[in-house]
């Protein structure tokens, strides 16, 4: 069972926090997909598997010229913020 | 007269021989999404500005969509529009760019009439776990229409508008087609550009939509497809119409379904079990009367039962990474904090939901150096192998028929969305479509407990004619054609 | 006592139109926030696309650093929270990159040495972050310009080899032209990742990572006080803590910017929003032919078939253009030396004062040429030849032309400078003395007299002749 610091630690890192008894409904779910993942892991000659990461190979991949077609304006880059200053978006100091 | 009951081809004779005008259909479907928000809560935003838009448009009636009304899934980006994902941390956010879908709607002259309700960042199947309320399913209020695409399924079942676009990424379009009696159709990876869809995982996410023919998500699509330069993953143009080549003409056609999933022992099933698998039966004989052959193939176990867990580990993986834009620096509903990590990390804690926030652990997990080659990778290694079974299957038959689920809409109180529940294989095996990109189609084949069911044909990449074509004539011999919650000529 | 080892990783800008992610504009502009695209922003929804020519680039420099280039072209994301970083992640190369094993050889006092490429990536660069004190402001402009980052092997030992190497990967940037690479407009910036052992240890020491240095002056003096700051603590018997460490313009110093408590873990994983994309042995073909003479070659080939000495053909070939300039020259005459120190001298001494290109001046290396040949052949005193030279810059006009129609023909006439010798021999008589005396210097003075008489035109050689001739006699 992974323990409620570590799961707290991965959420930090993640730039969040969750109620305690999350973290306990959380540590369930991981026994839940570990114990699956373990049966999948012993599926017969896996390793010599290539991961998937598209769902099948395009042949007529294109690429973009070297043109500039997207250019906001300031107005919109700054529309959705929530402070700036001198049109640039302003957050407090930032540590390390 | 009730023009919204009407298949997108008898508005479109209407609007052009001048009986109707787009205003009279945008009224109307302004009127009903008002009248059935409290009930079924379709909407997060209902836009009064669609009249205008429709008083707006050019008399010039040159294509099926013209006039028609129509909604969008709140994780579709459109300009001006507020767009929320049904997510706290975007409850105010209104995008600068309109999706690609929605910058061609806008062109075939559709009027968009709102924005529809999704389970948060479309990370559900319940329809119930939103910021923006629960959704009810038009056919009974105590039971949910499933989701993510929640919202648009209850729009349509409602007849509020007779198409409505969603995503699917695991069977978020299928799944709630199936539960609110629809036809939820996701066509090929790449098909309909993603371009302004909020992802969820990128490599399984598709556009796909809600209609209730299958001639009218025809419509949809062709209107939809097409190579766009801002999405590398589109496909080239197929130069297809769908909607032409819908003949019905299907003699011949093999269809494959998975034995493992539908022979199960019937002391293992309970009652609507049972009855989803009979109604699966019906439909197989409707298959041989079109002179569609229909074989039982044998997966292996193992495989079928690594579906749900290998979803959980990519899906959770992708998901984590595509929504670490949300902090609230540049969008998004910012907190106050003293320093900037301060700032981010109270953004991100008060705006997701818990749900969100234990998808996000496990997909960080699943991808740190020490686990990623047993968890990450090993899920795409399956992923492929899965693929790979099924490209072979495909090279001797034209597609894959099941249940699209293991029976009707759940109710409320049925606990759904912690991982550990309801595994069946009946109910898992949709992402099979996401897995490989194909092309899937769910259309409403019966009724059991006053509820509507539906049977999903999934297809070989590319063949998405080929799929609606199967689905077309399925749906005129299995007798569900345009089947409505309220009102038109439901069957139920 | 010590053996230093060094490794770098340098970031430098390409010159595309627009950005590598992205079709925003790739243009350094003073106002913050208006040349940002949509996906920079990260908005959701919004999707990378490749912009081919960062690709090119790319694979031309690596081309250039003698890397293998591979049969995918793949991106991977590194995901981290940072508030430069819009996305929560960015889009780089990890796993495949676009150039690996590659060599660089450099040149430090007199002796070749090889600085191998561990790898070499195309990724793109964050927001800028300023900071105020109390708070931070964010301009997104250079957010999504492509970067490509060159990694060494640890295999360089002291700041002059460190130097020599950056001077040197400059210039294969600009001779591909891929880049301008300027480290004032931050265009090109240095980690160094610096380590110090005992000379008799099989172990590396400590690595201590100098964070985003932006000029080749600071590189120097980072890793000078670095290598001593990690001398003395070893003398002390302290422990080098791993950390990262920023260098102060101001004190010449490094300080502690964060420590490195553990490896950070960026989770990388395949981008799939960009598919893999086979990179053609033609394409790559394609691109090598674009690569021109590199400035390792150019250095040898002058040394060996030309017989420059290193000095001077290192000169020549710090800029494309000069060392073109000198190619282009020596095609309509063969005497090299000369040729070279003329651009080396009085071209290259003009232009660097002006700050000017070499390619923007009026002479073109034909008309250098002629000059040149109307000096040799004594037509013109050199001193002539440098006022012809100016003189054709300022109005324009061809040296030959100038020549010719100022009438300016040195002059060799013995009888004529005879007696413009014996003026000067007459009105210098204490100056003729001290020469008579053993000074033989003072000839020149006496030489520059007959130049002044004779408004310059004198052939200095044949009037120093005449003059010692003449003043023997006296004796």
């Amino acid at each position: 069972m992974i323990k409620k610091e570590d799961l707290k630690e991965y959420a930090s890192k993640l730039m969040f926090d969750m109620k305690d008894e999350e973290y306990e409904v959380l540590q369930k779910e991981f026994i839940y997909i570990l114990k699956n993942m373990e049966a999948i892991n012993k599926i017969e000659g896996i390793e010599q598997i290539t991961p998937m990461t598209h769902p099948f190979i395009m042949t007529d991949v294109f690429f973009n010229d070297d043109k500039v077609k997207d250019c906001l304006k300031t107005e919109e880059v700054l529309q959705n913020a929530k402070e700036m200053e001198n049109n640039e978006i302003k957050v407090p100091k930032v540590v390390g | 007269m009730e023009y919204l009951d009407l298949t997108i081809k008898e508005m479109h004779e209407l609007l052009k021989n001048g009986e109707i005008t787009p205003l009279t259909l945008s009224k109307a479907a302004l009127e009903r999404a008002y009248k059935y928000q409290s009930d079924y809560n379709s909407f997060v935003t209902i836009l009064d500005d669609a009249l205008n838009a429709a008083k707006d448009l050019d008399d010039n009636v040159d294509n099926p969509l013209y006039g028609i009304p129509y909604a969008l899934k709140d994780n579709i980006s459109t300009k001006g529009i507020l767009t929320t994902a049904s997510s706290n941390i975007l409850k105010d956010y209104v995008p600068v760019f309109d999706a690609t879908v929605v910058t061609k709607l806008k062109e075939k002259k559709a009027v968009l009439i709102g924005k529809t309700v999704l389970d948060e960042l479309a990370m559900g199947g319940s329809g119930t776990t939103g910021h923006t309320g629960i959704v009810c399913n038009p056919w009974d209020k105590e039971r949910m229409i499933g989701g993510s695409s929640a919202g648009s399924a209850a729009a349509v079942a409602l007849g509020i508008v007779p198409f409505a676009l969603g995503s699917d990424t695991g069977d978020s379009i299928r799944k709630p087609a199936a539960y609110g009696g629809l036809v939820g159709f996701k066509p090929t990876y790449g098909r309909i550009s993603r371009y302004g869809l909020f992802p969820f995982a990128s490599s399984l996410d598709h556009f796909g939509c809600l209609t209730r023919w299958v001639e009218d998500a025809a419509y949809v699509i062709d209107a939809l497809k097409g190579k766009d330069e801002k999405d590398m993953t589109s496909l080239p143009d197929d130069n297809k119409i769908y909607s032409e080549l819908l003949d019905g003409k299907v003699k011949g056609k093999k269809l494959f379904y998975i034995k493992e999933i539908i022979d199960i022992d019937t002391k293992d099933i309970n009652q609507e079990v049972q009855a989803t698998l009979d109604n699966f039966n019906f439909v197989l004989e409707q298959c041989k009367e079109l002179g569609i052959e229909v074989e039982a193939v044998s997966i292996e176990k193992k495989l079928l039962n690594a579906l749900h867990p290998t979803y959980i580990t990519i899906s959770c993986a992708e998901v984590t990474s595509n929504n670490a834009n949300l902090t609230g620096i540049i969008f998004g509903n910012r907190q106050p904090g003293d320093t900037v990590d301060e700032v981010m990390f109270n953004t991100r804690t008060d705006g997701f939901s818990e749900l969100i926030k234990r998808r996000f652990v496990i997909g960080s997990y699943v991808l740190q150096k020490e686990n990623q080659e047993k968890l990450f990778l090993n899920a795409c290694r399956v992923r492929r192998i899965i693929v790979d079974k099924i490209t072979e299957l495909f090279k001797k038959y034209d597609g894959l028929i099941l249940p699209a689920t293991g029976g009707i809409a759940p109710k409320f109180d049925q606990k759904f969305d912690k991982l550990l529940d309801r595994y069946l294989l009946l109910e898992n095996h949709l992402v099979i479509g996401n897995f490989g990109g194909f092309p899937s189609i769910t259309i409403p084949s019966g009724v059991v407990s006053n509820m509507p069911i539906g049977v999903n044909i999934t297809g070989p990449i590319l063949k998405d004619s080929e799929v609606l074509n199967m689905a077309y004539a399925l749906e005129s011999q299995l007798g569900y054609k345009g089947i409505m919650a309220k009102g038109g000529n439901k069957n139920v | 006592m010590y053996k230093v080892v060094i490794g770098l990783e340098v970031h430098c800008e390409l010159k595309t139109k627009a950005k590598v992610f992205s079709m925003g504009p790739n243009i350094y502009s003073e106002e913050p926030n208006i040349n940002v695209a949509t996906i920079d922003l990260g908005f959701p929804g919004v999707l990378p696309v490749v912009n081919k020519t960062a690709v090119e680039y790319a694979i031309k420099t690596a081309l250039a650093l003698n890397c293998t280039i591979p049969n995918e072209l793949v991106f991977d994301r590194k995901n981290y929270f940072y508030p430069d970083l819009p996305k929560g992640y960015q889009i780089t190369q990890f796993n495949k990159t676009i150039g690996s094993n590659g060599v660089l050889i450099i040149n430090v006092d007199g002796e070749d040495k090889k600085v191998f490429i561990k790898e070499m990536h195309l990724e793109e660069d964050t927001a800028s972050l300023d900071h105020y004190g109390s708070y931070s402001l964010l301009n997104y402009n250079r957010a999504g310009v492509p970067l490509i980052e060159v990694v060494t092997e640890p295999c360089l030992h002291n700041s002059e080899e460190v130097v020599t190497f950056l001077e040197a990967l400059r210039s294969i940037f600009l001779y591909c032209d891929v880049s301008e690479a300027k480290s004032d407009k931050g265009q090109m910036r240095c980690d160094v990742n610096i380590s110090l052992m005992k000379d008799d240890s099989k172990e590396l020491g400590t690595k201590v990572e100098l964070k985003n240095i932006n000029s080749f002056n600071n590189v120097k003096d980072a890793i000078e006080y670095e290598i001593k700051r990690q001398a003395e603590m070893l003398d002390n018997g302290e422990k080098v803590i791993m950390e990262t460490r920023r260098f102060d313009d101001n004190k010449r110093k490094t300080y502690t910017m964060r420590e490195k408590v553990e490896a950070v873990d960026y989770k990388y994983f395949m981008e799939p929003n960009i598919p893999i994309i086979k990179i053609k042995k033609d394409w790559v073909n394609e691109i090598k032919t674009t690569i021109p003479m590199l400035q390792y070659e150019r250095i040898q080939l002058y040394m060996n078939e030309y017989g420059l000495s290193r000095y001077d053909a290192t000169i020549l070939v710090k800029d494309k253009e000069v060392a073109d300039f000198f190619e282009k020259a020596i095609t309509y005459d063969d005497d090299y030396k000369k040729i070279t120190n003329w651009i080396n001298g009085v071209v290259l001494g003009h232009i660097n004062k002006y700050g000017l290109r070499i390619n923007e001046i009026f002479i073109t290396p034909k008309m250098l040429v002629e000059l040149i040949k109307l000096v040799e052949d004594k037509t013109i005193s050199i001193k002539q030849g440098k006022e012809v030279f100016y003189q054709a810059l300022q109005e324009k006009k061809e040296p030959i032309d100038i020549v010719k129609s100022a009438n300016m023909s040195q002059i060799q006439d013995e009888d004529y400078l005879l007696k413009i010798a014996l003026e000067v021999i007459n009105e210098n008589k204490e100056v003729v003395t001290e020469y008579l005396n053993g000074r033989d210097n003072v000839l020149d003075y006496l030489v520059g007299q007959v130049m002044k008489k004779t408004k310059g035109k004198a052939n200095p050689a044949k009037a120093s002749e005449i003059l010692k001739t003449e003043i023997k006699k006296l004796n």
